[in-house]
């Protein structure tokens, strides 16, 4: 048996077929920059993994204008159906008109479920659809299950940006709809065998209530405070410099601060000191560069979601609490980093 | 004019600790702080009033025990706030207070304006400000950095994309805030004193309205249910890279990557 003899085979077994009569489970797709989110693809894994669970088929609705070609995309990722609103009504994302198109489809489909990306446009669109159909709405989904006996999707949703989780269901109120994390769900599997027929949506264009100015050059968001900062990247005695500490820095979006070591070298200012007596962070992300760690240091730390150390010394206290070590001067890895990172 | 601020609050997570061993929440210290977002909201809220005049009127993001929330909102330069008196549920439900605040909404009337924060930062909950929205046909701006009132309408600062832009809507409308948008304003000491002590002018703006009289009891049915918890592996300590720097720096940036706030 050779190969195209295979690619016939399964290009036969791989048409896709739509089911009659309402139901299933939807995901509303998210096109950024002319291509599906991943998350969207992400939101389509997901609901295939419950429709199996359910013996429901999964629909895809893709808006926006000139984008009938992406349709091909979303059936590869997993989708039975594709509706498709192209209209140039639809070409920024807008409340009003996308609500219109959307409220008119589901009303007459009858969704199930009904997935959005946790996206700046999902998060705008999933409570309005919901509080219009009556739903209930389960945000930032990160893991899904099926309670198969009162087919309810059981989802976890993270607490303080993930410290825990609670396991939330929406047992009463239907449709189900849920926003799913971006990332939280792993990318399917794209099956360029699967393809089917997208159907059009009828756009009756609707003006959108929400004006768009222009941009806001002279805006300059407040400063986020170091205790406050997402992303920190920090320098000690051992850094060696301070130029590469800054540019990682920049590269990862984040802050600068330091020891005291750092402080003596006179990179920083006082208030950027990390230790218990100066400030202290609890980051997402937080890179300690060259910093040996005392004790008064690792405990203003020890509350960040994620640690990298860069220190010579293998003994250095810094990695008992650092999740990745790496024993190296730093001035020979940051470039590396640097390079890496794509900065 | 008349500008709602919907405020809620959440357990300080400095007092708390997760323990994924036990897989158990420990609260050290049981302290309620204001969303951030919200506050960031009556912040807004507050600069509005000063710039063209307005009445501010505080009102529960959820049922809560207490009126605390609403005692603070006044102290911080709040004209008025309604506590609801609700059934606490376990799990905030924005549906359910969507449809409760829309009553509330309804009953104070002549409302211009509804403020809100974009997201709480325990649950990350978002949808009331677009519910609100929904339920009342009002337009919604989220996730605003700052706005402004002129001529019938409210200006905003959101992001987009990568920058900001000005974005307007016509009068009634939701805006929500993001959290650390705006620079807030500590309460004021001698209204701070008074409406805890409960003398003065002050203390007569607190009212209190039950829940019960505002929908019907159908309609104070949650729509969310806690099924259980669940807790994130613990974290593994001290894990050593080795290789060539390239090497390292590459497994260094992919680590960095998959963990940097979107």
């Amino acid at each position: 048996m050779d190969a195209s003899f295979l690619d016939l085979l399964m290009a036969q077994q791989e048409e896709v077929t739509e089911a009659e009569g309402g139901g299933g489970i939807w995901v509303v797709a998210d096109v950024v920059d002319g291509a599906v989110a991943p998350v969207t693809l992400e939101a389509i894994g997901a609901a295939r993994n419950l429709a199996g669970a359910l013996g429901a088929y999964v629909y895809a609705v893709l808006l926006g204008d000139g984008v009938s070609d992406l349709a091909a995309t979303l059936y590869q990722a997993g989708a039975d159906g594709v509706r498709v609103a192209d209209h140039p009504a639809l070409a920024s994302f807008a409340v009003e008109p996308y609500m219109e198109v959307l409220v008119n489809l589901f009303q007459a489909e009858g969704p199930e479920v009904i997935l959005f990306g946790a996206t700046p446009q999902g998060q705008e669109l999933a409570p309005r659809v919901a509080q219009r159909l009556g739903g209930g709405l389960i945000e930032h989904a990160t893991a899904m299950t099926l309670d198969e006996a009162t087919r309810t999707v059981q989802a976890a949703v993270p607490i303080y940006g993930g410290e825990y989780f609670e396991i939330v269901a929406c047992p009463q109120a239907r449709p189900q709809i849920l926003t799913v994390e971006p990332g939280a769900f792993p990318a399917p599997f794209m099956d360029p065998y699967r393809k089917g027929e997208p159907k059009s949506v009828e756009v009756t264009p609707v003006e959108p209530r929400v004006r768009l100015l222009g941009p806001a050059d002279n805006f300059t968001p407040p400063p986020v405070p170091l205790a406050q900062a997402p992303v920190i990247v920090a320098a000690g005695r051992q850094a060696g410099g301070f130029r590469l500490v800054e540019q990682l820095a920049t590269a990862l979006g984040g802050q600068v601060a330091g020891d005291r070591g750092a402080r003596d070298a006179g990179w920083i200012r006082p208030e950027q000191i990390i230790d218990v007596r100066g400030v202290t962070v609890a980051p997402k992300v937080y890179v300690a560069v060259g910093i040996r760690g005392d004790t008064f240091h690792n405990a203003a730390l020890e509350n960040s979601r994620f640690i990298l150390a860069i220190h010579p010394d293998p003994t250095a206290p810094i990695f008992r609490v650092a999740d990745l070590c790496v024993e190296a001067d730093p001035q020979e890895v940051l470039p590396a980093l640097l390079q890496a990172m794509g900065a | 004019m008349r500008i709602v601020v919907i405020l809620g609050r959440m357990l300080d997570p400095r007092g708390i600790v997760v323990n994924p061993r036990a897989g158990r929440i420990f609260v050290n210290r049981e302290e309620y702080i204001l969303q951030p977002a919200d506050r960031c909201a009556l912040e807004a809220a507050l600069r509005i009033k000063e710039a063209v005049g307005a009445e501010v009127v505080a009102l529960p993001r959820t049922f809560l025990p207490d009126d605390d929330v609403l005692r603070q909102a006044l102290a911080i330069g709040a004209d008025r706030a309604i506590y609801i008196a609700g059934k606490p549920v376990a799990l905030p439900d924005d549906g359910l207070m969507a449809r409760v605040l829309l009553a509330a909404v309804e009953r104070l009337g002549e409302v211009d304006l509804i403020l809100t924060g974009a997201t709480t930062m325990d649950t990350g909950q978002g949808q009331l400000g677009p519910r609100l929205a929904e339920a009342l046909g009002w337009p919604q701006i989220v996730g605003a950095w700052t706005a402004e009132v002129a001529d019938g309408s409210v200006r905003a600062v959101r992001q987009d994309g990568g920058g900001y832009v000005w974005v307007e809507a016509s009068l009634p409308a939701v805006v929500t805030f993001v959290p650390g948008a705006l620079k807030l304003r500590y309460p004021d000491g001698r209204r701070l004193i008074n409406i805890y002590k409960g003398v003065g002018e002050i203390a007569a703006a607190l009212e209190r309205w039950e829940a019960k009289d505002l929908v019907a009891p159908e309609a104070l049915t949650p729509l969310l249910e806690r099924r259980g918890q669940d807790f994130p592996p613990e974290r593994e300590r001290g894990v050593r890279l080795s290789g060539s720097p390239e090497e390292i720096a590459r497994a260094a940036a992919d680590a960095l990557r998959s963990r940097l706030p979107r």
